[in-house]
């Protein structure tokens, strides 16, 4: 049965809010220094992205799978539903590749260098899908962004950044409240064509919320001294095992990369 | 010390400021004398949020005057790097909408980005930004993202990312809006107990809040100044209240026996 | 169509973020100079604004469901600097918070989405609404082209660059070793979904909003009109065509290899019957989670049946292909004009 599109939207407003609670994560992941979690991983996910040999991309998604072991419960299962669903959709976008891609043949029309370059595609995929949620699920989003600060991206950027992940929660509040409240109206089935006009004032309602919002916004900003140009406070101290997080994960990329890549 | 010799904190003279498709303010005068407890009463579309933007320095008088201890507020002044930041610092505003006023990623970040817009280092930063914590009480929220905090502990975050700064003015837009009878109770409490010798400017159509903190009230009306004096006088005459729609006359029930009509406050 | 890792190749990520760097920055000076202060809570909240909508189930007409970026909403009330750099933000924070999208595909998808997709839908709305009064119909029928076009744009840059990947990319067998279709296949697969879903949902909300915006809140037209307009634009919109024909075309004059990936495998009859078996067996995903689930859709594309003999050549097909898309996009936006001027000229007072 077709879910109404109402029904549909404020679940998806309802997932993003009770996602946005779930970096609850423990062990070592969750206490090393954000500035090695981000180059760490990134320079994992470079290596995953570069890899040529399956065997390496698939050890590269053992250390993935066996970082997120340890990271407790809460990321594990958040693991698991990220590799079910990126394994359904990579799948369904590599299984043609299995008769299409030309080369020797295997048996039902299956080529070996189409399953060769599916499995590549797909455990690629994977690996480098769980290196970068692992990230997410193991730094606090407001740990993350002072790390960037160390990336020499610019402050207003991060100030940005920072901003627009607060308002989206602010825009979801309001967002749903207003489909709340047309839904408690309408019951029962809406013809298609009003249906897509409640949506579309559903979210120009929205648009014109957010404008107004930015202006007070500004406001307040400029109430407290801003001027245009962002202050950040930064405030790391790297660890001994931080430290050694760090060399761990350059032996990890450089190892990758030599085995995968380069040789 | 004789209040005739004190600079006022504000003064206001013939001013106006109008929308591209309507007045807002016109020849609006008075001023506000060191330690005054000011609330600015109006029905909504009264230019009282004008007038507050006006005094916070977010917007320029088009017409007339409004001076900050005696200099002129205006664009070119508040663009001055250091006289701009000064007076941000000197002068705090509270905004009604906790969504707006609270803009960082945590708690802490608010409170902080105030000191940080100054230019403090970084120790008294951090010192500054802990004893505001303190004293609001809302240390055990330092890391919290505002989504995750009621109304009244959004209100208490807005006030410490300005309080802060010590700001010898502090502005404050209906400070009890949307909150619950507690929450509301809290922060009165609040501003009696903690602003001593501050100037505070309260914007808010609530005669109750008037009535508890205020020592002189201006009631706004239309863009003009309906009236400005000790709150006592202006908060007890009614036909002033009524005909500025403070104040509204509708029948209702008071316990048992029929309902009969009297003047009736709803903020 | 947000573009996950793991499809593009490292190197194809490094070109196309350094492609949208000159524009992030040109972006960020132009909206300064325009909002300067204001830029910081403007360009915030619209991400966030961008970020919500992409969440919206917008109803098609058929019954299914789609959604919609923002993309040409954004452009139109906030121009296409500031709504290139908003769509960026959102983006980012869709693929570090919740995995939508690479972190590595980063650079790509800005460039696809947020800043070709800005450029196309300004020029698209600017060419079709003319100088229309504000309140006109024919204001909600260019937004909502605008945003159709601006999507299909923004998915055969997608197409291009997954079709490049078997070309440039495969191990010492042959066997590809990122996204393994050629040009043939997805570019087709991408606009098949895009043309059919993705790109109607995004007309429908931009006709949608700037209906709603002229009833309700026509104050908000008037924002793009303090960002300033002229020269720059078409200068962007300029490297973004030329950007989408050099860079291909610089690989080949390079003599990277092209050939090896031959499409006359696919006029074999043992491969089409392959096909044929698998399409049977094998139904779509019921919904499709993104654009590159449409990429499941490919065996049905008739491509191979009659692919004249110049498609046999990848870097043909390659040029064939985008120069289609372009010639379509430019004829339209120039029939469009023609037909504004015209507009204008019956009523003068517009």
């Amino acid at each position: 049965m077709r879910r109404d599109f109402l029904e549909k939207t404020l679940r998806n407003l309802g997932d993003a809010l009770d996602e946005a609670g779930r970096a609850e994560s423990s062990g070592p992941l969750r206490r090393l220094d954000p500035r090695v979690k981000l180059a760490g991983f990134f320079g994992l996910i470079l290596a995953a992205a570069s890899s040529r040999h399956l065997p390496v991309t698939l050890g590269l998604w053992g250390l993935g799978a066996t970082l997120a072991a340890v990271s407790g419960p809460g990321a594990w299962r958040a693991i698991l539903r990220l590799w079910a669903g990126v394994g359904l959709l990579t799948g369904a976008v590599a299984l043609p590749a299995l008769f299409l891609t030309p080369g020797p043949a295997l048996d039902w029309g299956v080529t070996q260098t189409g399953l060769q370059s599916a499995l590549t595609l797909l455990v690629r995929v994977e690996t480098t899908a769980t290196f970068a949620s692992l990230i997410a699920l193991t730094t606090p989003w407001p740990a993350l962004l002072k790390a960037l600060r160390h990336f020499h991206v610019p402050a207003l950027a991060v100030v940005i950044f920072a901003m627009a992940t607060r308002f989206i929660f602010v825009l979801l509040g309001i967002a749903r409240d207003a489909f709340e409240a047309r839904r408690a109206r309408h019951v029962g089935h809406l013809p298609g064509k009003l249906r897509r006009q409640m949506a579309a004032s559903g979210a120009a309602m929205l648009l014109g919320k957010s404008i107004q919002l930015s202006g007070e916004v500004y406001d307040a900003m400029r109430a407290r001294g801003f001027r245009g140009e962002a202050v950040t406070l930064d405030e790391f101290r790297c660890s001994r095992a931080d430290w050694a997080a760090a060399g761990l994960f350059l032996a990890l990329t450089g190892a990758a990369l030599e085995w995968g890549c380069w040789r | 010390m004789g209040v005739l010799a004190m600079t006022p904190v504000f003064e206001l003279e013939g001013v106006g400021f109008r929308y591209p498709n309507a007045p807002a303010l016109d020849g609006v005068s008075f001023s506000i004398a060191p330690g005054q407890c000011v609330a600015l009463l109006g029905a909504n579309g009264s230019g009282k949020s004008t007038l507050l933007r006006l005094l916070a320095g977010l917007a320029f008088a088009q017409a007339g005057h409004v001076r900050f201890q005696g200099g002129e507020l205006t664009e070119a002044a508040l663009a001055d790097d250091a006289g701009g930041l000064e007076f941000r610092r000197r002068v705090g505003v509270v905004f009604q909408n906790p969504d707006a006023q609270l803009f960082n990623a945590t708690v802490f970040d608010e409170v902080a980005f105030g000191p940080l817009q100054m230019g403090w280092s970084r120790e008294q930063v951090l010192e500054r930004t802990g004893e505001a914590l303190r004293a609001l009480d809302i240390e055990a929220l330092r890391e919290r993202p505002p989504y995750r905090l009621s109304g009244g502990e959004k209100k208490r975050v807005a006030l410490a990312s300005v309080l802060v700064l010590d700001p010898e003015v502090l502005i404050l837009d209906e400070p009890t809006a949307a909150l619950d009878p507690q929450s509301q109770a809290r922060v009165i409490d609040f501003l009696f107990e903690r602003l001593g010798e501050r100037t505070v400017i309260i914007a808010t159509h609530s005669l109750e809040v008037a009535r508890e903190i205020a020592d002189t009230c201006a009631v706004l009306s239309g863009g003009q100044l309906a009236a400005h004096g000790p709150a006592e006088g202006i908060l007890s005459d009614e036909a002033l209240l009524r005909s500025t729609h403070l104040l509204h006359v509708h029948r209702h029930r008071h316990g048992p026996g029929s309902a009969h009509s009297h003047p009736h406050q709803h903020s | 169509m947000h573009i996950p890792d793991g499809y593009l190749s490292p190197s194809t990520c490094a070109v196309m973020t350094a492609v949208s760097l000159p524009f992030w920055a040109v972006g960020l000076r132009r909206v300064k100079a325009a909002f300067s202060a204001r830029l910081a809570p403007l360009i915030s909240v619209c991400a966030a604004f961008s970020f919500v909508v992409m969440m919206f189930n917008l109803p098609l007409p058929g019954g299914t469901t789609g959604h919609a970026v923002g993309v040409a909403v954004a452009a139109i009330v906030l121009g296409p600097w500031a709504s290139m750099l908003a769509i960026s933000v959102a983006l980012l924070i869709q693929a570090v918070f919740f995995g939508d999208g690479g972190i590595t595909a980063f650079g790509a998808n800005c460039f696809n989405m947020a800043i070709a997709g800005s450029f196309v839908a300004d020029a698209v709305y600017r060419a079709i609404a003319g100088a229309a009064p504000l309140g006109s119909r024919r204001r909600v029928v260019a937004a909502g082209l605008a945003g159709y076009v601006a999507l299909n744009a923004a998915a055969l840059l997608a197409g291009i660059e997954f079709g490049l990947q078997p070309m440039l990319f495969h191990d010492a067998s042959g066997a590809p070793l990122y996204c393994p279709y050629p040009l043939g296949i997805a570019v087709p697969a991408m606009m098949l979904g895009h043309l059919a879903f993705a790109g109607v949902a995004e007309g429908i909300l931009a006709a949608g909003v700037v209906a709603w915006l002229q009833q309700n809140e026509p104050s908000l037209f008037e924002i793009h009109a303090a960002a300033g307009r002229g020269r720059a634009q078409r200068i962007g919109w300029a490297v973004v065509l030329a950007l989408v024909f050099a860079a291909p075309l610089g690989l080949i004059a390079t003599g990277t290899a092209w050939g090896e990936w031959a499409v006359e495998d696919f006029s074999k009859p043992e491969a089409r019957a392959a096909v044929a078996a698998a399409s049977g067996n094998v139904e779509p995903p019921a919904e499709a989670p993104g654009g590159m689930a449409r990429l499941a859709e490919l065996w049905k594309a008739p491509l191979p049946d009659y692919a004249p003999a110049f498609l046999h050549n990848a870097a043909a097909g390659y040029i064939l292909s985008a120069g289609a898309g372009v010639a379509l996009t430019g004829a339209a936006a120039l029939g469009l004009q023609w037909l504004a001027r015209g507009a204008r000229r019956r009523n003068p007072v517009g």
